[in-house]
């Protein structure tokens, strides 16, 4: 069991890429297409996103509901199915043994990276794990296709990663009903790190638990993460898990990336208008000055709002805001963002926070 | 002196599983009681990890629980006895509910603007089709919103926080003088969910209801809260008022919840950073 509670936190130092980035999103795009009745419909849920993640780094994606971040993980993991598709771009891995582009390899070649070198915690543990089997079962599952080890061999190796994430092998014999829901939780997460793999793409893990069990979740996290000096992908649209967990954090609006920056830097000094909002709003224990919601609608990705996406509702969008779609542009080392106002004075940003 | 709007007096609820043999016995809700004021309308928090009784203690408050022993009186008449169809739509009509998902509470075959017009037509005296689309159109204008804005759609043509809003102004239709909102915001964005949290302030202070709010949401609820109960396995382990508690919390529990808080400010404590942020209660 983890008794220490507290997450540790992000690092300070902006660790220099020693090596080539572990993972290059390079300008992806990926629609829904469909074809009903002669009509075509499409749904441009990512657009034009590229991003890279370092070796040894908590990458944090932030956004609300249909900004396409569920849809960029599942492109990145190559889980993609039509009328899901990717029409542009590419996705590559830099593993240990080798680069793979996940969308030139065969569906074996995929199946043998999966859990190995990629692997995913998602959110709802009840549905991740059969509710008729024990846990040691889904352990054989999900990773004895994965390991060269079989039988006793193989349990000794779950057993062992067991006791390097805390958690009492004796949940092996349990049946999922049995574990309390953070307790589960924690089961899926030792379950998508028992190969140890390089790259893990966590799917809102924390967004079902309560406020205590999300942080010996959250801590446990980076604990493995630190551990296995592995690359985390965290999803989640809680700005309070990015500020204590990731070590850089992009920030998507229907469909693009339009912020990434360090962790740290994005809250101090956010360059985008939405991000500056969804900081500034944050209610806090202590904090009572009112906190303003943000006006409108998120917008529809089957029809996105013309020039910049976020422009009807944002409180400094000028002309060539409803016209041209910004790119993301380094406006401060190491800090991107797509607005037109940051680019030409990023100060101004900083004044709608 | 006028009777309290609610009171709930000393109660229990026990939940029994199982037969003869093996018997489990669940004390879901264990000698709660509190009282809300009819004179002065408030935000009244009910805080508490999942499995602590929260959603069976609104349950009984919303009367479609009865209690094990102890009892709940709204307006000074006792829940048990609103039994006959009248007294029970009397009673639906001072208390209405707001749950968690909006999603799940609408049809997503029937139009939204349906279950305003129907609240409209068991809980106020609209006779004609007319009337009840006043009576919507009015409610809809309570929480930002407007009949011609919705009319005619479908939920899944709105975002989730319109959605709650229209939950609200269903909620609002028939004048309640309490509303009970389970968790109504941990499934709304983060750039909506203020939106929603700002529109309980207001009809507290504009429209004058009182709501009792559950979440275990210790920041939302330090944003909106007059008074709070913590609960613990069905127990109060600590109440009061909002700020003092969640400032100084004094039980255990109620430390471990308070520090179990990510906060922000926290991440970056020992940098230069955190003295741009405003200094932080502890």
């Amino acid at each position: 069991m983890i008794t220490e509670l507290r997450p540790i936190p992000p690092s300070v130092e902006l660790k220099a890429p020693q090596t080539a980035p572990l993972l290059t999103v390079d300008r992806l795009k990926a629609y829904y297409k469909t074809q009903l009745f002669g009509v075509d419909r499409e749904v441009r849920a990512v657009d034009d996103v590229s991003l890279k993640i370092n070796r040894n780094e908590i990458y944090g994606l932030a956004g609300e509901s249909s900004s396409g971040k569920s849809s960029l993980i599942k492109t990145i993991a190559g889980a993609i199915r039509p009328p899901f598709r990717v029409v542009e771009g590419s996705v590559r891995f830099n593993f240990k043994d080798g680069e793979r582009d996940i969308y030139k390899l065969s569906p074996q070649e995929l199946s043998a990276i999966r859990w190995s070198h990629l692997s995913y915690i998602m959110q709802g543990s009840m549905s991740v794990l059969n509710p008729v089997r024990r846990i040691k079962h889904a352990f054989a599952d999900f990773a004895l296709p994965h390991v060269s080890v079989k039988g006793a061999d193989f349990t000794r190796l779950v057993e062992r990663h067991l006791k390097r994430v805390h958690l009492d092998p004796a949940v092996l014999q349990a049946y999922p009903h049995e574990l309390s829901g953070g307790m589960r939780q924690r089961v899926t997460i030792a379950l998508a790190t028992v190969c140890s793999p390089e790259f893990i793409i966590a799917d809102e893990p924390t967004t079902a638990l309560d406020v205590i069990v999300q942080k010996g979740v959250l801590s446990m996290v980076r604990e493995i993460q630190q551990e296995l000096g592995s690359s985390v992908l965290f999803v989640t649209h809680d700005m309070a898990v990015h500020a204590n967990l990731t070590d850089r954090l992009g920030i998507m609006y229907a469909g693009r990336l339009v912020e990434e920056g360090r962790t740290r830097d994005v809250f101090k000094k956010p360059l985008h208008p939405y991000t500056a909002h969804l900081i500034s709003s944050l209610p806090r224990i202590g904090d009572e000055a009112p906190k303003k919601g943000l006006e409108g609608s998120p917008p529809s990705l089957a029809d996105p709002p013309s020039g910049c996406r976020f422009h009807p509702r944002c409180p400094l969008a000028i002309d060539i805001c409803h016209r041209e779609a910004p790119q993301m542009v380094e406006i401060l080392p190491g800090h991107r963002a797509a607005c037109h106002v940051a680019q030409a004075d990023p100060t101004r940003v900083e004044a709608v926070a | 002196m006028s009777p309290n709007l609610l009171d709930v007096e000393n109660v229990n609820k026990i939940f029994t599983m199982g037969g003869l043999i093996s018997r489990t016995v669940n004390h879901a809700v264990n000698d709660v009681s509190f009282s809300l004021a009819a004179d002065k309308p408030e935000v009244f928090t009910i805080i508490g990890e999942s499995g602590s009784g929260k959603t069976t203690l609104a349950g009984m408050i919303l009367n479609s629980l009865a209690p094990t022993s102890g009892r709940i009186l709204f307006q000074g008449r006792d829940l048990r006895d609103v039994r006959s169809r009248r007294d029970r739509l009397a009673f639906m009509s001072h208390v209405q509910a707001i749950f968690q998902n909006p999603f799940d509470a609408f049809n997503p075959l029937k139009r939204v603007d349906r279950y305003l017009f129907s609240a409209a037509q068991r809980f106020t005296e609209s006779r004609t089709t007319e009337e009840a689309a006043e009576r919507a159109d009015e409610a809809l204008r309570k929480v930002g919103l407007s009949l011609i804005e919705i009319r005619g759609r479908y939920p899944h043509e709105m975002s989730g926080g319109q959605l709650q809003r229209v939950a609200i102004a269903r909620a609002l239709v028939s004048n309640p003088s309490l509303i009970v909102a389970d968790e109504p915001v941990s499934m709304i964005d983060a750039s909506l969910r203020m939106t929603v949290i700002n529109l309980f302030k207001k009809l507290r202070d504009e429209i004058g209801v009182s709501i009792i709010y559950i979440t275990h949401d210790l920041a939302t609820a330090y944003y909106i809260s007059d008074r709070l109960i913590i609960m613990q396995k069905g127990k109060i382990v600590e109440g009061g008022d909002a700020r003092t508690v969640l400032a100084a919390p004094q039980h255990p529990y109620s430390i471990k919840l308070r520090q179990a808080v990510l906060s922000v400010d926290n991440a970056w404590r020992d940098e230069p950073f955190a003295d741009t942020i405003p200094a932080v209660v502890t």
